[in-house]
C-alpha cells in the first residue's frame, strides 16, 4: 500500500465512523422524552425544561448535518488526491462507475469530449438534478459547477441575493451550479441565522405558538421559489426555528432528500431577509453560527 | 385528569430518556474527538481547502454536541425543580 493509499484508508475510516449512529440514538431518546413531557404539560403551564430539550434536539440535529457535510468534504478530498471513496486508487476512465457527485477539484471534461460510457449523468450531478426538481427548472448541460463558489457561506450570500432580487432564474441557477458538498453546507450555515431573523420578524424569539404565523408568512413565497418542495420539509425547518420537536413522519412518508433541508434553509433565509428589507449582514457569512438557546 | 403520582412517574421516565440521550451524545463527542485526532494526524500539513472545510465541519459538530449537552442539563434541572414543587 502506498503512502497516499494509506492516508486515503485512514480518511475513509474516519468518514465512515463518524458518530451518526450515536446521534440517531440521542435524537430518538430526546424525542421520546419530549413526547412524555408534552403529555405532562397538558396538566400544567410549567414548561419543565421542554424548551431546553427542544434546543438540545436542535443542536444534535445541527451536529448531524455538520457530520454529513464533513463526510461529503472528505469524499471530495479523496477524489481530489486520486482515490476512490473506499480509499483505493481511482478507477481508470474506461472502468469508471457512477459517482455520488463530481468533486470540486476534478476538472470538467474537455470540450467536445463525449459522455462517459455507462455513466448516468444524473448520478454524477445528483445535487443539480434535485435542485432542478425543487425549483421546477431544468437540469441542462449549461449548468456546469461554478468553481468560484468555494464554500457554503458564499453560496448562501448568492442565494439571498437571488431571492432579494426577485430573479427566480438567477436563484435557481446559483443553486443548481453549486457543488453538492457546498450546497449541503447550507444546512449548517443557514439555520443559526434563521431563528434570529424569525425573531426579528415576530418581534420576539420564536416559540411553538408562532409556528402557524411563520408558516403563513413564509409558505407562499417559499412555494413560489421552490414549487417542487415537499411540504413536510418546510414544516420541519420551521418547527426547529420555533424550538419544537420535529413533526412526526407518517409511516408511508419518505425520508426527505438530503438536498431538501439545505436548499430550504438557504431560501428561507433569503425570504426572511427580504421580508425584513435587509441584506445578509457582512459578518453573518463569516462568523461562527450563534450559540446558545434563545428563548 | 392525571394524578400527581402519574405526573411524577412520567417525568421520571422522561428524565431517564434524557439521561440515555446524554450518554449517547457523550459517546458521539468522544468518537468525534478521536476522529478529529486521527484526521489531524493523517492530514497534518495538508493545507488542502477541502480538508480544512471538513475539519471546520467537525469542529462545528463538536461545538453543537457541547451545546446540546448543556441544554439537556438545564432541561433536567427544570424538570427536577417541577417535580420537587408537586
Amino acid at each position: 500500500m502506498s503512502i497516499i493509499e494509506d492516508i486515503g484508508a485512514q480518511v475513509r475510516a474516519v468518514a465512515d465512523e463518524l458518530p451518526l449512529a450515536q446521534l440517531a440514538v440521542a435524537l430518538e431518546k430526546f424525542g421520546q422524552a419530549t413526547e412524555r413531557l408534552r403529555w405532562v404539560r397538558q396538566e400544567s403551564a410549567n414548561p419543565m425544561g421542554a424548551p431546553e430539550l427542544s434546543a438540545a434536539t436542535e443542536h444534535a440535529e445541527t451536529a448531524g448535518y455538520a457530520l454529513r457535510v464533513a463526510q461529503e468534504q472528505l469524499s471530495a478530498y479523496l477524489a481530489a488526491i486520486g482515490l476512490a471513496a473506499d480509499g483505493a486508487p481511482a478507477p481508470k476512465a474506461d472502468e469508471r462507475q457512477p459517482r455520488h457527485d463530481a468533486p470540486r477539484e476534478v476538472a470538467p471534461p474537455a470540450p467536445g469530449a463525449g459522455p462517459e460510457q455507462g455513466v448516468d449523468p444524473t448520478a454524477r450531478r445528483w445535487w443539480a438534478v434535485r435542485v432542478a426538481e425543487l425549483t421546477g427548472g431544468r437540469e441542462g448541460p449549461s449548468d456546469e459547477p461554478d468553481e468560484q463558489v468555494g464554500d457554503s457561506r458564499e453560496l448562501l450570500r448568492r442565494v439571498v441575493t437571488g431571492v432579494r432580487s426577485g430573479d427566480r432564474d438567477r436563484l435557481h441557477r446559483e443553486l443548481r451550479r453549486a457543488h453538492a458538498d457546498v450546497g449541503l453546507g447550507l444546512a449548517a450555515v443557514a439555520p443559526p441565522l434563521l431563528r434570529d431573523l424569525a425573531g426579528e420578524l415576530l418581534g420576539h424569539p420564536p416559540r411553538a405558538d408562532d409556528l402557524g404565523r411563520l408558516r403563513r408568512e413564509l409558505d407562499g413565497r417559499v412555494r413560489d421559489l421552490l414549487p417542487g418542495l415537499p411540504p413536510p420539509v418546510l414544516d420541519a425547518l420551521l418547527t426547529r426555528v420555533c424550538r419544537m420537536p420535529p413533526p412526526r413522519r407518517a409511516e408511508d412518508q419518505e425520508q426527505p432528500h438530503a438536498a431538501d433541508p439545505a436548499v430550504t434553509a438557504g431560501v428561507v433565509t433569503g425570504v426572511l431577509l427580504d421580508r425584513l428589507g435587509r441584506d445578509l449582514p457582512a459578518d453573518a457569512v463569516e462568523r461562527e453560527p450563534s450559540r446558545g438557546a434563545h428563548g | 385528569m392525571a394524578s400527581v403520582a402519574e405526573l411524577k412517574a412520567a417525568i421520571d421516565v422522561a428524565l431517564q430518556q434524557i439521561g440515555d440521550g446524554q450518554t449517547a451524545v457523550q459517546a458521539a463527542g468522544e468518537k468525534l474527538a478521536e476522529a478529529q485526532q486521527t484526521l489531524a494526524g493523517a492530514l497534518e500539513g495538508s493545507g488542502h481547502e477541502t480538508v480544512e472545510a471538513a475539519q471546520a465541519s467537525l469542529t462545528q459538530a463538536s461545538q453543537e454536541l457541547e451545546e446540546c449537552l448543556a441544554a439537556t442539563l438545564v432541561a433536567v434541572e427544570q424538570a427536577q425543580l417541577y417535580v420537587a414543587s408537586l
